[in-house]
């Protein structure tokens, strides 16, 4: 659908005051339903940074995620959020992905009924496109064996590869991570770990949601703690660890 | 019964099932990808059939079988752009009502503008009389024909089915039709603008309906209640099938029109075959024959 002018021009006084960072939520308010779960949210994250995203279960972690892909629900009722000068706040969920948000959700959403293959190109249906099959398979040799395979039914890790895989075929500025280790056998979680390692290599911009802090940990640069559908913290990924008292009170670990 | 009658019966059920068919594809298909009951599906039809009478009356019915498919896609672009899309999050009743609620509006303007009779539908030279079918089959005995229309309407209603299906499995356009039928919002998230396609998704849908009137007018009537009452046995057919399931939807059609021919010398029996076989079928598969798990549960 084309940009109507009364959207464009929604968009240009949407623009800030001062300046946003390459990533930015400011005031985010959102629900799901009725229920109020994303309470005024704000944080920066800089261009090439891994942020943990952590707290307790029903912090809001999972809901910030989807409100920065913009998904119906839960729906924003206040604040901005900005990504490289972009305006995220004012677009709908295909609309963020193209200004290259993508969201690798909590259980992966692989899309059943048709191949690995054909994820793949899902993937690559709007422009702007990353990775080209080629390239995804040679870095995921496991996906190429089984691209003619129905995606759903493989293995939990092998879905998590994928779904890895599907966002990388998108132009990313920002990779959101939901969960990326949950539901996975260790030495699964151990592969998946390696294929972080090599994402956290490209210099993509990314949030990451994780149950498992300290693996979490690992890979971030600085961290963010939810609480309440507030931010409780944010600082440096060593700030939380060297932390007894943060990690007792709003991690548990 | 001679091999003769079982023959013809054969042939009334498969014409009986092929308009079926054609009805309870789009009813289907625009259930199972938007997940919207669309009771108005009748009065596509009807409207289709009327468009058909006059066009063909004043330009030919090969320019009605080119024009009126394409007019309502067109009508079902802007019902589901206009009306329909409002109702995608809201409960199947209210979906049920409103579409249902724009049947009778739309069956009543029909009536005030060409009255409540049926309009004579004039079959085209090359589609009337019969086929000498005992001169293409060997193990007929003597002499039988059949209406040359409805073999015509039969192979059209196969056509179509094996466009949609191609369409579905082969293309680009299928495939993320198919992908957003189970995972409208991950298509989002990957960039895809699904309502888009979805929009043209009920299109398809009226254009078959639309394909339906031209061929099916000239065998149901053309009147302000025919929508109506081929509404019914197409919704059996979707809810025998399983709802949102095409293959279920044709097997169903085949069932209904069969059992209806079978039971032609009963009278009493064929007024209710079709709601008996409903009711067995479900009672055996509370989903229908082929329907998905969660899908109207």
């Amino acid at each position: 659908m084309s940009v109507t002018t009364a959207e464009a021009a929604a968009r240009e006084s949407a623009k800030p005051q001062d300046a946003p960072a390459y990533f930015e939520c400011r005031d985010v308010h959102a629900y799901y339903g009725e229920s109020y779960i994303v309470q005024g949210v704000s944080f920066e994250v800089k261009e090439n940074e891994i942020v943990a995203l952590l707290g307790r279960n029903g912090a809001g972690k999972t809901s910030t995620l989807r409100t920065i892909a913009r998904a119906s629900e839960p729906h924003v009722t206040s604040g901005e959020i900005w990504l490289d000068g972009q305006a995220i706040h004012t677009r709908k969920a295909h609309e963020a992905a193209r200004t290259g948000i993508q969201l690798v959700p909590e259980d992966r959403r692989i899309i059943p009924g048709v191949t690995v293959e054909e994820n793949l190109i899902l993937a690559q249906v709007s422009e702007p496109k990353g990775w080209s099959l080629e390239r995804i398979y040679e870095a995921f040799p496991r996906l190429a064996e089984r691209r003619r395979q129905e995606a759903s039914t493989m293995s939990g890790g092998e879905q998590q590869m994928l779904a890895v895989a599907r966002a990388l075929a998108r132009d990313l500025k920002l990779l959101l991570l939901d969960e990326p280790y949950e539901g996975l056998a260790p030495q699964i979680v151990r592969e998946i770990e390696r294929i972080m390692m090599e994402v956290k290599k490209l210099g993509i911009t990314t949030i990451i949601v994780e149950q498992n802090a300290i693996a979490a940990l690992e890979l971030a640069d600085s961290a963010i703690i939810l609480d309440m559908g507030q931010v409780a913290f944010r600082g440096s990924a060593k700030d939380v660890l060297d932390n007894p008292q943060l990690r007792q009170e709003y991690l548990a670990i | 019964m001679t091999i003769n009658s079982v023959f013809l019966q054969l042939l009334t059920g498969l014409q009986l099932g092929a308009i079926y068919a054609l009805i309870a594809l789009g009813l289907t298909l625009i259930f199972g990808t938007l997940g919207v009951v669309n009771f108005a599906h009748g009065a596509l039809y009807m409207l289709a059939a009327y468009c058909a009478v006059i066009i063909a009356g004043k330009m030919g019915f090969l320019a009605a079988i080119v024009l009126v498919p394409i007019m309502l896609f067109v009508v079902g672009i802007a019902l589901e752009r206009g009306l329909i899309r409002y109702f995608y999050n809201r409960p199947h009743v209210d979906q049920i009502l409103v579409t249902f609620g724009l049947a009778i509006v739309v069956e009543e303007v029909v009536k005030w503008i060409f009255g409540a009779n049926n309009i004579p539908f004039k079959l085209p030279a090359w589609g009337n009389g019969v086929a000498f079918l005992h001169e293409y089959i060997p193990f007929l005995e003597g002499f039988v024909v059949f209406p040359k229309w409805r073999l015509i309407l039969v192979a059209v209603s196969l056509l179509t089915v094996f466009a949609l299906f191609a369409l579905l499995q082969f293309t680009r356009f299928g495939l993320i039709v198919r992908a957003g039928m189970r995972e409208p919002e991950m298509l989002r998230f990957l960039g895809v603008d699904i309502t888009k396609r979805f929009a043209i998704v009920f299109g398809l849908g009226a254009l078959i309906a639309g394909i339906a009137g031209v061929f099916g007018g000239p065998i149901t009537q053309v009147s302000p209640g025919v929508g109506m009452n081929l509404l019914v046995p197409s919704f059996l057919v979707v809810v025998i099938g399983g709802m949102g399931s095409l293959a279920g939807a044709l097997i169903a059609a085949l069932m209904l029109g069969m059992a209806l021919a079978f039971t032609a010398e009963i009278a009493s029996l064929q007024q209710i075959i079709i709601y008996l076989i409903a009711v067995v079928v479900l009672l055996g598969r509370p989903r229908g024959l082929l329907g998905k798990k969660g899908v109207m549960e």
